[in-house]
């Protein structure tokens, strides 16, 4: 019984595999694999559609799938790349530590990997690590926060992304950095709201309650800021300064019309199309002319420059 | 058999009444821990128990309570549904699309009112709901997996229509004719929010279904036995689609709620929302094996679970150690559970006989 059921299903599997085996000594342009952690964060999306418009106009084939920040997948999906002979990988990787294994392996199967975003702990397997400068950006943030705060300083609340995230790490850190060097502007409650808005907008109403004198609200993205503004609005209180980082559309809309103070924008589109530039220079020439490292500083949007900006990217 | 079991008993009438104190205890345990919960945090965090907060602390606590209400029923039967999570993010999607998208409609692109929008939302979500009900009843899935099947579904289909983008800006335009959704989730109706409102009024539909009508009666005999039921004529099919389809409503409004609390509709609303919903019901001491449980409890289980992550977020607590605290009163809530069922079985003679002495 049950061995009908397997041959039932193995013979169907095993032709399919046959078949597709045959076709890649075809003649079709080489491909590349673009991870990216999810496909429903308007972030990723914004960086997985730019870098894979860029590599089709460059004339490559280009597969985009998402890990869900599981580094389990991504490393299933990485097999798969390798399996499928892709020439690079663009990638947005799903942890520092977790991912060098994986980066490593398809290295040496022969495929050259790019990391977008995120950097790995460890230098010389990818070709390329372009990330935007998460510090940098903190820092910009948390001083056009504390200009809006000025001068009589006051209590704020910080909502953190997922924790065990690096670039929650990183942002908090840099907001710290600037933040802590003012005396009269104090941290009264500090929560994780996971990236999610409806998170932040539960968590923000209960905050606002609690500490009835916050005059801020500082988060790790643009998303928790804007669940953060809708709970600020449904308070009825008026004149609290909100901060988001990541430059996303609906932030910046949020931004021209006055409910989010300021975000720092990371260049996602920028970086990711440069990273498949460089992939095409690589593939090309054997070299991509840059150093591994590379970090790109994260621009300050503000109601004053909020109409440069659209989808990720500088347009002015 | 008789005589063996009433002789202890007249020696030890104190008995009886110590183990109904036990047993009355064990059984209000769940209010007993709200109770408790409430003291504790009103103590510990001098805003938490205060006429700003308490409105807040009901509108987050009718999310999950929503979602319960409709679990309640699909669980008394003995099912479970795991879909609602992805129904709700669903039914924010869906609302998000029709106010912000329209409907092509012969050439032209056609913008339902506000009311409208909401009723096709709530009747998309309710397809899932009839799909649920007919892979479990119809076509013999297992609960677990036919709502599992659903959950990827739902949250594919919900990703789909926005291609994995947030619909910002629900709060219609006037030339169209769409405004008000944002009133759903945020207007006020005699002090109280429109979503507590919604709860109360569900909670308060769903106590008389479950106790006043046939329909109700038969959820309980379904989960009790199916097999009986079946017997005794009842018809178990079209109770258990009733289930799954007051459960997917249920998920669809709070689907509604969150997009007008904040105006925009995100795909992966409501992500794990179900295992809120199904820890509310086992809270409220439902037993996920069917046929024994109220809503009342779910109720009073969902009112446990807001006020102890709102409670936990005024005192500052970290997230990591919220998921903690959280996962360590649900298992214990069950394991008491389970001390109650035992006790109750262990001393049923006793009562019993008492409760026909006194009737003498």
């Amino acid at each position: 019984m049950m061995r009908r059921y397997v041959a039932k299903i193995a013979w169907p599997a095993i032709s399919l595999l046959l078949l597709a085996g045959c076709h890649r000594g075809g003649k079709l342009p080489p491909m590349i694999v673009v991870l990216v952690p999810s496909q429903d964060n308007p972030f990723f999306k914004a960086e997985a559609d730019a870098a894979a418009l860029r590599a089709r106009s460059l004339g490559y084939r280009v597969r985009v799938d998402a890990h869900d920040d599981d580094a389990y997948r991504q490393d299933n999906l990485i097999d798969g790349a390798i399996a499928s002979g892709a020439a690079a990988i663009i990638l947005d990787n799903a942890g520092a530590d977790a991912s060098i294994a994986a980066v490593r392996r398809a290295t040496k199967a022969g495929i050259a990997c790019f990391l977008i975003d995120r950097a790995i702990d460890a230098d010389g397997i990818a070709k390329a690590q372009i990330i935007a400068d998460n510090h940098q950006g903190a820092q910009i943030v948390a001083e056009e926060f504390v200009r809006a705060l000025e001068p009589e300083g006051g209590e704020y609340a910080e909502l953190l992304g997922r924790e065990s995230d690096t670039n929650a790490q990183v942002r908090t850190t840099g907001f710290h950095s600037i933040l802590d060097q003012q005396p009269n502007v104090v941290r009264v409650a500090a929560q994780s709201a996971n990236w999610s808005q409806s998170e932040a907008f539960q968590k923000t109403e209960t905050i606002l309650q609690a500490y009835g004198n916050i005059r801020g609200i500082i988060a790790g993205n643009d998303t928790m800021a804007l669940g953060a503004a809708a709970a600020v609005k449904s308070a009825g209180k008026s004149g609290i300064i909100i901060a988001g980082f990541d430059g996303s559309p609906d932030a910046v809309a949020a931004i021209r019309n006055g409910r989010v103070r300021v975000t720092a924008l990371q260049p996602a589109v920028l970086i990711a199309r440069e990273a498949v530039d460089q992939a095409d220079r690589y593939l090309k020439t054997g070299s991509t002319g840059k150093p591994e490292r590379q970090i790109v500083l994260c621009d300050l949007v503000t109601a004053q420059d909020a109409d440069d900006y659209e989808n990720f990217e500088k347009i002015r | 058999m008789t005589s063996t079991t009433l002789h202890p008993i007249r020696s030890g009438r104190a008995a009886v009444s110590s183990v109904r104190t036990i047993l009355f205890l064990l059984r209000a345990r769940a209010i007993l821990v709200l109770i408790a919960l409430i003291i504790l945090f009103s103590i510990l965090a001098p805003t938490f128990f205060s006429a700003n907060n308490l409105p807040i602390l009901a509108k987050h606590v009718a999310i999950s309570a929503i979602l319960a209400i409709g679990m309640t029923f699909v669980i008394l039967t003995g099912g479970i549904d795991l879909s609602v999570g992805s129904v709700a993010g669903l039914g924010g999607m869906t609302i998000g699309y029709l106010l912000t998208q329209g409907i092509r409609f012969g050439g032209k692109i056609h913008y339902p009112p506000v009311v409208l929008a909401i009723v096709i939302t709530l009747a998309v979500c309710c397809c899932v709901g009839v799909v649920n009900g007919w892979l479990v009843s119809k076509a013999g899935v297992a609960p677990f997996i036919a709502t599992l099947g659903t959950l990827y579904v739902a949250r594919g289909a919900a990703l789909l229509i926005s291609n994995g983008k947030t619909f910002p800006n629900l709060a219609g335009i006037a030339v169209r004719g769409n405004t008000g959704f944002p009133a759903l989730g945020q207007s006020l109706f005699l002090g109280l929010p429109l979503p507590v409102w919604m709860m109360l009024i569900l909670f308060a539909v769903a106590v008389v279904i479950a106790l006043r009508t046939p329909l109700g009666r038969q959820v309980y005999a379904v989960g009790g036995s199916e097999r009986a039921a079946r017997l005794a004529g009842i018809q178990v099919t079209r109770v258990k689609a009733f289930t799954y389809l007051a459960s997917s409503f249920c998920a669809a409004l709070v689907g509604l709620i969150i997009a007008s609390q904040l105006e925009a509709a995100h795909p992966a609303t409501g992500e794990s929302f179900e295992l809120n919903a199904i820890a509310a019901v086992v809270l409220g001491g439902t037993s996920l094996m069917g046929g024994r449980g109220s809503v009342a409890g779910s109720l009073i289980g969902a009112c446990i679970i807001g006020v102890l992550s709102d409670g936990l977020v005024m005192l500052g607590i970290s997230e990591f150690w919220q998921m903690v605290i959280k996962g360590l009163v649900i298992v214990f809530a069950v394991a008491i559970d389970q001390v109650q069922s035992r006790v109750q079985a262990k001393f049923l003679p006793l009562l019993l006989a008492s409760a026909t002495e006194a009737g003498k």
